[in-house]
Parts: C-alpha cells; sequence; structure tokens
C-alpha cells in the first residue's frame, strides 16, 4: 500500500512544466485572449471627450445601412438553416438506411469544402456568375445569373454558406445517427402505419436532437460572422456594412462588432456544452471557415 | 454467323420453364438492382452539392487555365500562362509571404499551445480542464471582422495598449506581417490545444507509473513513451494551424485591407476586384488553385497523423 502509493506519487511527479511555471504560462495566455477583448469594450463604452456613454451603440444602430444589413443577415440565416437540415437530415437519414455503400463517397464529398478556402470558393462563383451573365441581357445563363444573385433573396449566398458548413454536419449527423438503432426505429414506425416523412419528424428527428441542434448552432454562429463570401460576392450583409462603416465611425463598428461576437460566442459556447466533451476527431471539423 | 442461340436472345414468356427461370433470375438479380438503385435518394443531394460546389470549382480550375485570345480579346484560349504568372512578381511575393507568415504563426502557436496544454493537465484542475476544453473550441472558430477590431482596439494605431505600452516606439504595428502572426495566434493557440489536449490527457497515469516503477526518470518517460505517442498529435496540430493561417482571409483583410502586406487571399481579392482588363481575374483564378492545392496537400498530411494518434485511444 505504501509503496503503490509512492509509486503514484513518484508517477505524479513526472511533470514538464513546474506548477507555478505552468501557471505563469496560462495567466499570461488568458491575458492575451482577454485583453482585445476589454479594450474593444473599453472603446465601445468609453469615449475620451464624454466619459462612459452607450452612444456608439446608439449611433450602429442608427446608421441607415444597418437595418438592411440586419435584416439580410438574418434571412440568410434562416433560409441556411432550413437548407440545410432540409436537404443534410433526409440524406444522412437515407445514407445511413438504404445506402451504406455510399457512405465514403458522401464522406468524402462532404469532407471537399476543407480544401476549398472560403476566398477561392467565392472566386470560382464569381468567374461563373460573370460568364453566365457575359452571355447578355435576356439569354437563360444570364437570367440564372441574376436569379441565384438577387440582391434581396442571395441564394448563391445561402448554398455556399451550407457548403462551408458541410463537413461539420456531415461528421455530427454521421455519428448521432451511429448511436442510434435507426432500422429497428424506422421499421417498427414503418409497421404501426407511420409515412415516410412523419417517421422522419417524429422517430428519427427527437433521437438525432443533439447533433441537430449542435449544427444548427454552428450553422448560426457561420452565417452571423461569414465576411468573405458575402464581401467577394457584393453582399452587404452585418460583417460587411461592419467594415464599411469602420473607416467614418470605428467606436459604431466596434460596439455593434462586440455584439455579434458575444452572440457567436455564446452559440459556441451552448453548442460545445450540449455536445458534451470535445471528441478530438471534432478539431478538424470545427476549424471553421471564419477566420 | 452461327446458330447458337444463347439464353438471353431467346424468348421468354412462353414456356413455363421459361418463365420459372426467368422468375428465379429476378429474385437473383434484386439485390444488385436494389444497389444499383440505392443511391437515387441521394440524388438531391448531389445535385445541391454539384452546383454550389462542383461547379464553382470547376469554373476556377477552367479559368485559371486558359487566357484572352491576343487576337480576339473575346475569346478565351486554354494556357498556363495564368500559373505562370502567379509565380512571379507581387503574385509570387503574396504567395511567398503567406506561406512565410503561416510558417511562423503556426510554429508560434503549436508551441505556445502545447505547453500550455501540458501547463493546464499539470494543474490536475478538472475544472479548468472543463472551462479550457469549451473555450478552445469557441475560441478556435472565433475570427472574422470581430477579431480584426478588438486587435485594433487593443494595439492599433490608437489602441489602448499601444498607447500604455507605447508599442510605437518600440517599433510595433499591427498592420504588418509580425501584426497578423500576433493577431492569428487567437485562433491558432486555441487550435493546437484542442487537438494536442486529448492526447495528452490520455497519456495514462499507469504508463507513468510503470516508467517510474522501473526507475524511469520524468525525462526517461517522456523520451521513450510520451513523445512517441503524442507526436502524431503534435505534428498534425502544427499541420493544421499552417493551413488555418494560409486560409486566413476575413481578419486580415478588415485588417489591413487592400495594401500594406502581401497576402495571397488579399491578392484574389484584388485580383477579382479589378476585373478582367488586365487578364488580373484569371491570375487570381490560378492563385485560387494553388490555394486548394496547399489546402489539399495539409489535409492529406493531416488526416493520417491524426488517425495515427487516435489509435492509442481505442
Amino acid at each position: 500500500m505504501v509503496q503503490m502509493r509512492q509509486s503514484t506519487r513518484a508517477a505524479r511527479g513526472i511533470r514538464v512544466v513546474a506548477p507555478g511555471l505552468s501557471w505563469a504560462l496560462i495567466i499570461l495566455v488568458a491575458l492575451y485572449i482577454a485583453v482585445p477583448m476589454i479594450c474593444a469594450l473599453a472603446f465601445s463604452i468609453y469615449v475620451p471627450t464624454t466619459g462612459f456613454t452607450f452612444e456608439p451603440y446608439v449611433e450602429s444602430v442608427r446608421d441607415p445601412g444597418f437595418f438592411g444589413a440586419l435584416s439580410l443577415t438574418l434571412l440568410i440565416t434562416v433560409l441556411t438553416v432550413v437548407g440545410l437540415l432540409a436537404i443534410m437530415v433526409p440524406t444522412m437519414v437515407y445514407l445511413h438506411l438504404k445506402a451504406p455503400r455510399w457512405r465514403p463517397v458522401m464522406e468524402i464529398l462532404c469532407t471537399i469544402p476543407l480544401v476549398v478556402p472560403s476566398i477561392a470558393l467565392a472566386a470560382g462563383l464569381v468567374t461563373v456568375l460573370r460568364s453566365m451573365a457575359s452571355f447578355g441581357r435576356g439569354s437563360a445563363p444570364a437570367q440564372i445569373s441574376q436569379l441565384l444573385q438577387n440582391p434581396d433573396l442571395p441564394i448563391v449566398l445561402v448554398g455556399s454558406y451550407i457548403v462551408l458548413t458541410l463537413p461539420f454536419v456531415f461528421r455530427s449527423l454521421d455519428a448521432g445517427l451511429r448511436t442510434i438503432d435507426l432500422r429497428t426505429l424506422v421499421e417498427s414506425a414503418h409497421s404501426l402505419g407511420a409515412s415516410g416523412a412523419t417517421v422522419l419528424r417524429r422517430v428519427v428527428l427527437p433521437n438525432i436532437k443533439g447533433p441537430v441542434i449542435f449544427c444548427t448552432f454552428f450553422c448560426i454562429a457561420l452565417c452571423l460572422g461569414e465576411f468573405t463570401m458575402a464581401v467577394t460576392l457584393g453582399y452587404r450583409t452585418l460583417p460587411v456594412w461592419l467594415t464599411q462603416i469602420a473607416g467614418s465611425n470605428f467606436r459604431a463598428s466596434i460596439s455593434m462588432s462586440l455584439l455579434i461576437n458575444a452572440l457567436t460566442w455564446a452559440l459556441l459556447i451552448a453548442m460545445t456544452v450540449l455536445a458534451g466533451r470535445a471528441a478530438p476527431a471534432r478539431a478538424l471539423a470545427l476549424k471553421g471557415h471564419e477566420s | 454467323m452461327t446458330l447458337t442461340v444463347t439464353r438471353s436472345d431467346a424468348p421468354s414468356g412462353t414456356d413455363p420453364v421459361d418463365r420459372a427461370a426467368d422468375l428465379v433470375h429476378s429474385l437473383h438479380a434484386r439485390p444488385e438492382r436494389r444497389v444499383n438503385a440505392s443511391f437515387m435518394g441521394l440524388i438531391p443531394f448531389l445535385v445541391f452539392i454539384a452546383l454550389f460546389l462542383g461547379v464553382p470549382v470547376f469554373g476556377i480550375v477552367l479559368a485559371a487555365f486558359r487566357v484572352a485570345d491576343v487576337n480576339d480579346p473575346g475569346n478565351y484560349v486554354p494556357s498556363l500562362a495564368n500559373f505562370v504568372a502567379s509565380f512571379r512578381g507581387a503574385s509570387w511575393d503574396a504567395m511567398q509571404n503567406s506561406l512565410q507568415i503561416s510558417v511562423i504563426a503556426a510554429l508560434t502557436g503549436g508551441i505556445i499551445g502545447l505547453a500550455l496544454a501540458q501547463a493546464i493537465l499539470t494543474t490536475r484542475s478538472k475544472k479548468l480542464t472543463a472551462v479550457v476544453t469549451v473555450l478552445t473550441s469557441v475560441l478556435a472558430n472565433s475570427g472574422g471582422v470581430p477579431l480584426a477590431f478588438s486587435f485594433i482596439a487593443a494595439v492599433g494605431n490608437a489602441g489602448i495598449m499601444t498607447g500604455l505600452l507605447s508599442l510605437t516606439e518600440l517599433g510595433f504595428t499591427l498592420y504588418s506581417s509580425g501584426g497578423l502572426i500576433l493577431m492569428y495566434q487567437y485562433f491558432l493557440i486555441p487550435t493546437m490545444v484542442m487537438v494536442v489536449l486529448p492526447t495528452l490527457a490520455g497519456l495514462r497515469l499507469e504508463w507513468k507509473e510503470a516508467a517510474a516503477s522501473v526507475g524511469a526518470t520524468s525525462w526517461h518517460f517522456w523520451k521513450k513513451v510520451g513523445l512517441p505517442i503524442a507526436t502524431p498529435a503534435i505534428l498534425g496540430g502544427f499541420v493544421l494551424l499552417f493551413g488555418a493561417s494560409f486560409a486566413t482571409h476575413a481578419s486580415a483583410a478588415a485588417l489591413i485591407g487592400g495594401g500594406g502586406v502581401p497576402l495571397i487571399t488579399l491578392r484574389i481579392d484584388s485580383g477579382l476586384a479589378g476585373g478582367n482588363l488586365a487578364g488580373q481575374e484569371n491570375v487570381a483564378m490560378a492563385l485560387g488553385v494553388n490555394m486548394i492545392i496547399v489546402a489539399l496537400l495539409v489535409l492529406l498530411v493531416y488526416m493520417p497523423l491524426q488517425k495515427r494518434s487516435l489509435k492509442w485511444f481505442k
């Protein structure tokens, strides 16, 4: 007993860094993480000439471009989430039930977005849309190009955002569907007379609620923060609008940016806590396209 | 011309024996048919991904491999000129600078992240580990415009810390390669922690005990057991950080916009904005293809390393 304790103590003694040094490093990195946020907050609520104020927040909301950017971003977010779930949930359920042979193909397809940086994807879209438009006014390609780029309903952006979430969403839904006995669930529901849509909505969905919420939050966070595709394709979403007003009113832009960031972080925190401890395998999928 | 009638050529459905044979045949064929039809339900997805991923990727590759015809500028001819141009002049400067920044940023973030992960484990605080697990996955996904703005507020030209620490007098400016490397650490360090923490935490106490019981010192344990097991995860982390830095566009664009520091992502931006008057748009496409190749290499190196590191913990 005594010996065992000693050996445990000896084993625990295996350290690379002394505890004091460890804490020093942790505090340093914590400062590095906290300081920019605190400075941004200070910038948004303290103006040297007038003291403490919420004026920058008010100014950002009063900016003529704000509501347009907000409503466009919200519309894109809603459509992207709905589109993502409408495409991916039935596809993944079908894949597990009827077409397991196709799983490797699907996995590769859903991983491709990781090797296409969003600026490259945006560049590809720009060149395709431009060459379609060059067919001339009224021609079918030009009309499709116009439809996809409708300024009020940017389908091209919604589709691209869905693509950007695929590596993550595939892994998440795939893992979720693996943990449940999908076949038995679906077959028993069918034998009780439930239709395909009912089975999906009332039997399968409640059983993969975790991954679905996970994907939804991730998707919302991506839509709220995505800048590269939006600016390259010429849409004034919230992040794009922020960079446009930064030149004339930096305090207003930073206050709104803080609010958006807080919301994004809250979503990501909720998502991670809901999912429990992050598995190492998730690291790759989690590395998003926002940076 | 042969007179032999093969079975499949024979008219079926008249003779009962033939019909029975057909039935048996169809019963056997059934599973095959189901397999062939099995991807039918995937068609909506396949159409979607073809439109929004296949078409743009095809578009960028096609555009990268052609240039406007000298004699007839409205027409395009196949050419490697865009790729040649992408390895010359300002484009090549941008590529080199991007690679250089990414290597330095990945090494910095990787080393700090690795030390931080070990430091967190050394404290043996479960609460701290839980908080760090959540925070790292949030911070690894942070970035974009808000990141650039908060760094401008902290250490930009008129930043609070710039004034407090008189950074300008020390020769520091955020709007430089060094500034970008500093800013990238915000998502790189957490990414590294996220990748290596589970591996380091998984170095089992029993292994350490076993090593200690045969008289191994801390140094021996890490040299012979710890590092060999952790190496794939650590290398994978470095590679991932490199890829993340290399592809970063949003925060860099929000920080330095068009000028200042040459970066491959910003070069693509300006090539697209400039239109195709000087053929810059197609050079931008070649740069995009170069980026895809780099990202592909990153993934091809990362995936086996990750698989290797997971092997120990199954």
